[in-house]
């Protein structure tokens, strides 16, 4: 029987910041080699939500005028939807603003804090300055690679509270705050970073880690993609100047 | 009579010109540089009682100008402009230094002399006060590298500073619901320019748009005074189209300025095969037909540079020019007059240039932002011309660092050249992009930026002969490889 996958696409139409829209490029590439039927639906404002609908939800970030427009949809409207589907273990992929919006709230450089959905436990601070530059992490969430290729481009610095691990260390570049040498962030199967764009495309074992994890939530039981070729995404990854080469 | 300061601050950019020029090199920034840091008011000073047409925009800035200048040209005037590139106040302030010696020699000869110049959006803001045109264009506004300029509303705000610093007549795209919004309050000074509401190509009833894969990227999905979302009778391309807001009912007005054109039915262009008669034309190709409206008049005129965004560089450069000429009263500059010369208009520095190369060409397309590369895509996906495709991406300070925009672009929904060819800094991310397009590895060539030029080599020797190998690079990656064209193929420096 084929498989299949429902990814909710959350306001591609306002948080389609720096190409996140590669991110869902990338789950449709990898599931379709494996004939994984992938749905991918966009909800966007005044548009309702049901948690029980999707097993992927997929959240980008956007221009802060954008963000301002959709964050009392996303708070207040469907907020406890999505708090729903966090707790029923729904598969997310939150990046940069969609990552901050997560998380309980995101303090200005002027001091005034912008209420947030508070569905991990995160807080952001923002500064003039920004992070922009190609970043290296390593990760233990699976062992296919360990190293995972981003690029951050952002001026929030965000901090884990308890109950929220690290989505991997800092090798280089500065990753949640430039401070504690940590970089995204994991509560149940929430998977948040600050890397946007080619996030996925770059990391291919991080795309397949998503699929699987959201089958096996889907199904209940552990489950083993089909091994794939990753000769492209090696490639590219081999060209980024911040590739260690052997 | 120049001010003192004023004219040692001209003596000082003169000379640093003259130097920089023997060292062989480009002087389009030093010398306005250190007038303006001599004597700051060296704009206002030098734009004194002139004819003046100031353009911004994020995409067709260069084109536009560039049009503009020739039609200009075309109907006698001395036309001083800025170079590619040196849009930034400095930049601007070594043109208007230059013009000196150009303005005193035409208007000795009883000419008259206009002054063209393209504005970076940020220098559009500072500029405009000093330089007091009579004219401003805003083409459009796109997300263009994000982390140098800011966000979009913020460069339109900067746009709306440097129009109140002047008296113009401005010229605004209609179907731009970012740009059309500059209209408010300043409603007496602004005339539109846009497309035919039936001529747009993603019309929403009759010719609905190839589905991409994911939804693709509009800059300006919701309404910019109530934040509800819009809805469009037609589209052209990006977030351009029949806007309106069901909420507070801002909508596109009906231009001013109109450009129209009819896309050759698959019929009509079967015929021409069965006549044996040439190719019919379509928005790809030069000399395309498209009609001008204005005022009652219609023209046709063949299309000067392909693709569509150039039909609303078209129609905003012949606008300015007839603008200008009904602000200053000069019968030369009359719209049908500056009609007909637009289309004899060619290519600007990188844009749309076609190289010959023996029995082969060059097209340079310079691609900086998601909606440009977009529109590029198309164009060449369409030309029937085309023996291969070249994209190279760098990330200078000059490109943006952040080279994630790539993206945003539908790649997915057309086809391409069957040779594809990828350099540049970041040669793996747009491989990668490209591969994940569905471009099979066995037709791409990737190497990195140290090879781009071998690869060029390689690239035109796999082009077919009468055919033309499409490059698109970024800004940094252009200026590299068009050293090395000119060192390869002999080809004259674009400075000179």
């Amino acid at each position: 029987m084929q498989e299949k996958i429902r990814l909710c696409h959350l306001y591609p139409d306002l948080l389609n910041l720096y190409g996140d829209r590669g991110n869902i490029l990338a789950l449709i590439r990898r599931t379709s080699l494996r004939g994984i039927d992938l749905e991918v639906e966009s909800i966007s404002i005044g548009e309702s939500f049901d948690p029980d609908r999707y097993d992927m939800i997929f959240l980008g970030g956007g221009q802060d005028a954008e963000q301002n427009i959709l964050r009392s949809d996303f708070v207040s409207v469907k907020g406890e939807k999505i708090k729903e589907a966090v707790a029923k273990d729904k598969v997310f992929l939150c990046i940069c603003g969609g990552y901050q919006m997560m998380g309980h709230f995101y303090e200005e450089h002027d001091g005034h804090k912008i209420e947030c959905l508070g569905a991990i436990n995160i807080w952001t601070v923002g500064k003039k300055s920004r992070f922009i530059g190609d970043t290296v992490y390593s990760s233990d969430l699976f062992a296919e690679s360990s190293v995972l290729y981003g690029f951050e481009n952002h001026s929030g610095r965000t901090y884990l509270g308890d109950g929220v691990k690290p989505l991997a260390k800092v090798l280089a570049g500065s990753g949640n705050n430039g401070e504690d040498g940590t970089e995204g962030a994991v509560y149940k199967n929430v998977y948040c970073t600050y890397s946007h764009g080619s996030f996925l495309p770059k990391n291919p074992a991080m795309t397949d880690f998503l699929i699987r994890r959201a089958l096996e939530v889907q199904k209940g039981v552990p489950y083993n993609l089909a091994p794939l070729s990753n000769e492209v995404e090696d490639f590219a990854r081999n060209a980024l100047p911040t590739c260690k080469k052997p | 009579m120049l001010h003192i300061r004023a004219g040692f601050a001209v003596m000082t950019a003169s000379g640093i010109s003259k130097i920089l020029r023997l060292m062989g090199r480009g002087a389009t920034t030093l010398p306005g540089r250190a007038a303006l840091k001599i004597y700051p008011q060296i704009l206002s000073q030098l734009s004194k009682e002139q004819k003046i047409i100031v353009l911004t925009g994020t995409n067709g800035k260069t084109t536009t100008t560039h049009m503009a200048a020739g039609i200009l040209k075309a109907r006698g005037y001395t036309v001083i402009t800025n170079v590619s590139g040196a849009n930034l106040a400095t930049g601007i302030a070594t043109t208007m230094i230059e013009g000196i010696r150009i303005r005193r020699r035409t208007e000795k000869a009883g000419g008259k002399v206009v002054y063209v110049i393209e504005a970076d959006e940020a220098a559009f803001a500072k500029v405009t006060g000093p330089l007091q045109p009579m004219v401003c264009v805003v083409t459009n506004l796109f997300r263009d590298q994000l982390d140098r300029y800011g966000e979009l509303v913020y460069t339109q705000s900067l746009i709306a500073k440097g129009l109140d610093a002047t008296t113009a007549r401005i010229l605004l795209d209609a179907d731009d619901s970012l740009v059309a919004a500059l209209e408010r309050g300043r409603e007496d000074r602004v005339v539109f320019f846009g497309m035919d509401e039936s001529s747009m190509t993603r019309n929403t009833v009759t010719n609905p748009l190839k589905s991409a894969l994911s939804e693709t990227t509009s800059d300006a999905s919701y309404c910019s005074f109530c934040q509800t979302k819009y809805e469009y009778r037609a589209r052209s391309f990006g977030h351009l189209g029949a806007f309106y807001c069901p909420s507070c009912g801002y909508s596109r007005k009906e231009p001013q300025f109109l450009v129209s054109y009819k896309e050759p039915s698959e019929q009509e262009k079967a015929s021409a095969v069965q006549k044996g008669e040439s190719p019919v034309k379509g928005p790809a190709d030069v000399g395309f037909p498209v009609t001008l409206t204005y005022s009652g008049e219609s023209i046709t005129i063949g299309l000067p540079i392909p693709g569509l965004h150039n039909f609303y560089n078209t129609a905003a450069a012949v606008a300015a020019c007839t603008e200008l000429g009904e602000k200053c009263g000069d019968p030369a500059l009359s719209f049908t007059g500056c009609a007909k010369e637009v289309g004899k208009v060619r290519p600007a520095f990188g844009r749309m240039e076609k190289i010959p190369v023996g029995s082969k060409s060059l097209c340079l397309l310079l691609v900086k932002n998601p909606v440009g590369l977009e529109r590029t895509l198309s164009f060449v996906s369409q030309a029937s011309d085309a023996g291969g495709m070249y994209l190279l991406l760098n990330s200078n300070d000059a490109d943006g660092k952040d080279v994630s925009w790539i993206w945003d672009v539908d790649f997915e929904s057309r086809s391409y050249p069957e040779k594809v060819f990828v350099s540049g800094e970041r040669y793996g991310d747009m491989y990668l992009r490209l591969a994940y397009a569905g471009i099979d590895k066995d037709r791409m060539q990737a190497q990195p930026m140290s090879r781009c030029g071998d690869l060029l080599d390689e690239a035109l020797a796999e082009c077919e002969e009468g055919k033309c190998l499409y490059i698109l690079p970024n800004y940094t990656a252009m200026l590299a490889l068009r050293k090395i064209m000119v060192r390869r193929y002999h080809l004259r420096d674009f400075w000179k």
